[in-house]
């Protein structure tokens, strides 16, 4: 088989609206120094970097990668780039294991990054033209389908929001914080894209987040306890075509039946003990249970409505507080890939799960068209 | 076409642009002592962060030259000037800017040139208008 990959080091930012007191690349060096410092390693240590952030246009900073190699101390080391929009967090944390798992890197440090402040993320993903409809706008039709094909009571959307605010306020490092939510408060925040209301909605965040991966051997000398990779999917698809469910697309039902198979999980709802996946408005998680197989079509509400997906429940999801809480974009697929380790790592503080051994890492981009995943465990495969 | 962008820079390209408000030029020293300027927040050859500010003149030598005969549109100057690579007294390495001189004849390696500085500065790059023949004292 492949070469085993360990994550021996995870190191986030203390993601904020405005981190005006960091450059780019002061943003990027907060997460990686901190990556580095878990996995007791330095910057020289380092074989590879694999870098991910979304569009240029979000930043206005062209080809980012340009200008960081220098701060990131890739002076005559390789650095890349990844790009699949908002699963790009997710995507570069598996490019990065690829170099390792292929045997071509040792030690490879992966950052993924985004500094919303900078730019008009709206304005960015309409082509440098006002009056986009943004995420929201595109994303909540699909909303609207999905609460009318399974029926699900209004308040369910509502539920996610609340249980996500709460876990954020046991993670340092989220953004968005309000502890005194409640369902009413989410249900009389304002309307934003019908059915999403604010409450229910992403904050736009500036925040990096890095992760070091090494070799078997690596991991037989990590420091801390490391997290073992047991598999890695990513899948595409066009945005639109003739017969597409983008409330339930292909590529994401095809990406988790391919990261389950590699991680020998035939039972997910079962099998895996916790969940972080990318969640920018409510609603996405009980979209995404039924389309990764944790739950049958038209089921996925009743997991969050019965407090399966709490952190005391059964199939805990975004114990940190999700993209609900911190959404720094290029960053938020590998916050999910690096908190699914961390839990398998024992390493996530106040939203640790108890016992949480096998762990899904998820992100999905563009128009629901790209996906990443994977599954961590705290034993080599 | 909008232009919505802002940048935060940092302590290190943050300071260098304050202080040039100020007339002052700041360079970063790396652990191995080599003072870039302008300075960069994290040294190039170790990849450690860089957080040793210090002064450097507001002259120095040419190091490289090219003469533009005929100034573009976008040009600093509307008359024929050079761009040259500047290194400032106390610095390592060079910067690039516009030297306003009469003529190309004017102009040499190793020549010395200094900072005219713009009339009102905001700690912006513009800050420094242009170089110009370094007055004899």
């Amino acid at each position: 088989m492949a070469e085993r990959c360990a994550i021996v080091g995870i190191g986030q930012t203390h993601h904020r609206k405005v981190r005006d007191d960091v450059s780019l690349a002061g943003l990027l060096r907060e997460a990686g120094q901190r990556a580095l410092d878990d996995a007791e390693m330095t910057w020289r240590d380092i074989d590879a970097v694999v870098i991910g952030t979304a569009p240029d246009s979000f930043e206005g900073v062209m080809m980012p990668e340009l200008y960081l190699a220098d701060a990131l101390g890739c002076a005559g080391k390789p650095i890349m780039r990844v790009h699949t929009a908002g699963s790009v967090g997710g995507s570069t944390a598996i490019v990065a294991a690829h170099l390792v798992q292929s045997g071509v890197r040792k030690r490879v440090l992966t950052i993924a990054f985004e500094k919303q402040s900078e730019g008009d993320t709206t304005w960015g993903l309409s082509g440098g033209r006002s009056g986009g409809v943004g995420a929201g706008g595109y994303f909540a039709p699909h909303i609207r389908a999905y609460i009318s094909r399974s029926g699900a009571p209004e308040y369910v959307g509502w539920m996610v929001a609340v249980k996500d605010r709460l876990n954020a306020l046991k993670n340092p490092y989220a953004h968005l914080k309000v502890p005194d939510i409640t369902l009413e408060m989410v249900r009389d925040s304002p309307m934003v894209w019908e059915p999403v209301r604010r409450l229910e909605s992403c904050p736009a965040s500036d925040g990096a987040c890095a992760m070091v991966l090494t070799d078997e051997a690596g991991g037989d000398r990590s420091p801390h306890k490391p997290a073992w990779i047991h598999g890695t999917a990513i899948r595409s698809e066009l945005g639109q075509f003739p017969g597409r469910d983008p409330v339930n697309p292909k590529g994401g039902q095809d990406c988790a039946a391919d990261v389950f198979k590699q991680a020998g999980i035939t039972d997910p709802r079962r099998e895996v003990d916790v969940i972080e996946m990318y969640v920018p408005f409510s609603w996405y998680e009980p979209m995404w249970l039924e389309n990764l197989g944790f739950a049958e079509q038209g089921g996925g509400w009743k997991l969050t409505e019965d407090g399966v997906t709490e952190i005391g429940g059964d199939l805990p999801v975004n114990c940190s507080g999700g993209v609900l809480s911190s959404n720094p974009i290029g960053a938020s697929g590998m916050l999910r890939f690096a908190e699914a380790a961390m839990q398998v790592r024992g390493q996530a503080g106040e939203h640790q799960v108890d016992g949480a051994r096998t762990a899904l890492g998820h992100a999905y981009g563009g128009a629901s068209q790209f996906f990443a995943m994977w599954i961590v465990r705290d034993t080599k495969p | 076409m909008e232009l919505l962008y802002r940048r935060s820079l940092g302590p290190v390209v943050g300071a260098f642009l304050t202080g040039l408000r100020d007339q002052h030029v700041l360079a970063s020293r790396t652990g191995a002592g080599r003072v870039i300027c302008p300075p960069l927040e994290y040294d190039p050859e170790s990849g450690d962060a860089v957080s040793d500010l210090v002064e450097v003149a507001s002259s120095g030598a040419v190091t490289g030259w090219t003469w533009v005969s005929e100034p573009l549109r976008k040009h600093p100057f509307d008359h024929p000037f050079a761009w040259v690579l500047v290194q400032l007294d106390g610095a390592d390495t060079s910067m690039l800017h516009a030297l306003d001189a009469s003529d190309m004849a004017a102009v040499s390696t190793g020549m010395r040139v200094q900072i005219r500085w713009a009339e009102e500065r905001t700690g912006h790059i513009t800050d420094i208008a242009c170089f110009e023949p370094e007055a004899l004292a």
